[in-house]
C-alpha cells in the first residue's frame, strides 16, 4: 500500500525545486529600482512562474504521451525535459525582456556587486557598480546562472507531477489532472518559499556567497516534501 | 518589500481572541453547510463562504504578526505557503475517510484536515527557525496558524462552490474537475496575504488590516458564488453572491472611513497633465 519509491520520487522532486530557487537571480524590491543585481520581484513569484510554466509543458508532453498507449521510462525523461525547457523558456525570458528595461530604459549596465570579475565572460564588474547600490541588472553569470536554476526547479516539479499521475493512473481524467497539478503547486510553493527563507530574499545566482547556505535548504526541503509526499501519495492512489 | 524590520505587532484584538473566532467561526461555517443535506436544498452553501471570512481574518491577522519581524523576502511568499500546506491537507483530510483506508466517519474530514494542517506549518515553522536560522520568536506558532487558516479557508470556499465537503460526491467533481481549485488557491492565498502587504508601514493598526481581510474574503466569496452556477442552483449561488457583495460594501466602507481619519490629508491629484498644461 505504501509507494516508497513514489515518496522518494516526489521528495526528490522538492529539493530539486528547492535548489533551483538558489540559482535564479533574484533582486526583490531593490533590483525594481536597478539598485540591485537580478530580477526586480521575489523568489517566490520568479520561482513560481517558471515552475508553473514548466508544468503546464510538461503536463501538455504526459498528456501527449500517456494517451496514446504505454508509457515508458524514456517518456518519463521526456516529460521531466518538456518541464525543464518550459522553465527556461519563461525564466530566460523574463531575464531578457527585464534586461532590456534595465539597459535601455532605467540606463544601468548589468553588473554584479558580488565578484570584482564575471566567472563566465572575465568582464571586470567592480568598477561599473554605482556609489551605494549592490550592482544592477542581469549579468551573464547570473543569466546562466538562472537557466541552469529553471532547469533544476522545472524539472522537479514535473517529477513531482508525472509521480502523481502515474499513481493515479488515469491521464485523460480531469479528476485526476486537477488533483495531481495543484498538488505539485502545492509541493512547488512550499519548497520555494523555505529555500527563498534560507537566501534571506535575494541572491545573484552560484557565485554569490549566499550559494554556500544550499544545504540547509536541502535538508528543510527534504523534509517538507517528503511530508507532503507521505501525504499526498495515498490520496492520488485512494481516488482513481 | 520586507515589512517594517523589528519587533512584534502590538494593539487591538488579543491573538487568542482572533484564533478563537478563526477557528470556531471557520469550522462552523464550514459544518453548517450539512444543513444542505439535512433539508434537502443547496441554500445553506452561503455559510461555507462565511466561515471562509472568519479563517481569513485569522490568517491575515496571524500573517500580520509573523511579517512585522520582517521576514526578507516579502509578505506574499508566506500567503502562499499557507495555502500550499493548507491545500494539501484539506485534500488530505476530507478523501482520508472515503478511502477506507481507516474507518473514520466522514464528518470529521475537516477536523483531520485541520489537524494535518497545523502539523505541516509546526515542522514548516520548525525548519525555518532550526535549520534555516530565521530566529523569529514567534515563527512556529504563526506557522502552525497561518496553515490552519489557509486549511479552513481551502475548505470553506470549496464548500461554499459544492454545497458540501463531502470528497468524492460534492467537491471532486464540483471544484476538482472543473478548476476550479486553482482559483480557490490563489483567491485563498491572496485574501491571506493581502491584507497586511497592503496596509503595511509604521502607521499600519489591526483593525484597519482586519477590514481589509473582510473585504477580501467578501471578494473571493462572490467568485465562489459566481463559480457555483455551475455546480449548485442559480438561487444558492445568487445568495452566495449577494451576502458576499453586501460584506464588501460595509467593510469597504469601513476601510475607507478610517483611512480618511487616520490619514494627515486626502486630496485628489486629478488627471496627469497634458502636454500644453506642462509647457
Amino acid at each position: 500500500m505504501i509507494d516508497l519509491i513514489s515518496i522518494a520520487l516526489i521528495t526528490l522532486g522538492g529539493v530539486l525545486i528547492g535548489l533551483g530557487v538558489h540559482f535564479i537571480p533574484v533582486g526583490g524590491a531593490p533590483a525594481a529600482m536597478a539598485q540591485a543585481t537580478g530580477v526586480g520581484t521575489g523568489t517566490v513569484q520568479l520561482a513560481a512562474g517558471a515552475g508553473l510554466t514548466g508544468l503546464i509543458s510538461a503536463g501538455f508532453m504526459y498528456n501527449f504521451l500517456a494517451t496514446s498507449g504505454s508509457f515508458t521510462t524514456s517518456d518519463f525523461i521526456l516529460v521531466l525535459a518538456s518541464g525543464a525547457v518550459g522553465a527556461m523558456i519563461m525564466i530566460t525570458v523574463t531575464m531578457f525582456i527585464g534586461q532590456l528595461v534595465y539597459v535601455y530604459c532605467v540606463g544601468v549596465p548589468p553588473v554584479s556587486a558580488k565578484v570584482d570579475v564575471d566567472p563566465i565572460t572575465g568582464d571586470r564588474q567592480d568598477i561599473y557598480v554605482s556609489k551605494g547600490t549592490e550592482g544592477h541588472g542581469v549579468p551573464t553569470v547570473s543569466f546562466v546562472s538562472g537557466t541552469i536554476g529553471a532547469l533544476f526547479g522545472g524539472m522537479g516539479g514535473s517529477l513531482v507531477y508525472v509521480q502523481l499521475m502515474q499513481i493515479g493512473n488515469a491521464p485523460s481524467d480531469p479528476a485526476i489532472v486537477a488533483l495531481a497539478g495543484i498538488f505539485a503547486t502545492g509541493v512547488f510553493y512550499v519548497n520555494a518559499v523555505l529555500a527563498s527563507y534560507n537566501i534571506g530574499g535575494t541572491i545573484e545566482g552560484f557565485h554569490d556567497p549566499k550559494f554556500k547556505r544550499v544545504p540547509k535548504a536541502i535538508i528543510s526541503c527534504l523534509v517538507a516534501s517528503l511530508l507532503c509526499a507521505i501525504i499526498a501519495v495515498p490520496i492520488m492512489g485512494g481516488v482513481s | 518589500m520586507s515589512a517594517v524590520e523589528g519587533g512584534p505587532a502590538s494593539g487591538g484584538l488579543p491573538p487568542n481572541k482572533v484564533i478563537a473566532i478563526g477557528v470556531i467561526g471557520g469550522l462552523a461555517g464550514i459544518y453548517l453547510t450539512m444543513l444542505n443535506q439535512t433539508f434537502n436544498t443547496t441554500i445553506f452553501s452561503v455559510m461555507g463562504g462565511i466561515g471562509s471570512i472568519f479563517a481569513v481574518v485569522w490568517g491575515a491577522d496571524a500573517v500580520r504578526r509573523v511579517c512585522s519581524y520582517g521576514l526578507g523576502t516579502g509578505v506574499p511568499s508566506i500567503g502562499m505557503v499557507a495555502l500550499g500546506m493548507g491545500i494539501v491537507a484539506a485534500i488530505f483530510g476530507l478523501i482520508l475517510p472515503e478511502t477506507g483506508i481507516l474507518q473514520i466517519p466522514a464528518i470529521l474530514g475537516p477536523v483531520i484536515s485541520f489537524i494535518v494542517a497545523a502539523l505541516i506549518g509546526l515542522v514548516i515553522g520548525l525548519l525555518s527557525n532550526k535549520i534555516l536560522n530565521m530566529n523569529i520568536p514567534i515563527m512556529e506558532k504563526s506557522m502552525i496558524e497561518i496553515a490552519g487558516a489557509g486549511c479552513l479557508v481551502m475548505m470553506g470556499l470549496s464548500a461554499s462552490i459544492a454545497g458540501s465537503f463531502a470528497f468524492n460526491d460534492a467537491i471532486l467533481p464540483s471544484v476538482v474537475s472543473t478548476g476550479y481549485i486553482a482559483l480557490v488557491f490563489i483567491g485563498g492565498a491572496m485574501t491571506i496575504l493581502h491584507p497586511f502587504n497592503a496596509n503595511l508601514g509604521p502607521d499600519e493598526s489591526q483593525y484597519r488590516t482586519l477590514y481589509v481581510a473582510v473585504e477580501k474574503a467578501a471578494i473571493i466569496m462572490v467568485i465562489a458564488g459566481f463559480a457555483s452556477l455551475t455546480a449548485i442552483d442559480a438561487v444558492s449561488a445568487a445568495l452566495t453572491m449577494l451576502v458576499g457583495l453586501l460584506i464588501f460594501l460595509v467593510y469597504f466602507n469601513k476601510f475607507m472611513k478610517s483611512v480618511h481619519r487616520e490619514a494627515y490629508k486626502v486630496v485628489g491629484t486629478g488627471l496627469l497633465p497634458s502636454a500644453e498644461e506642462l509647457e
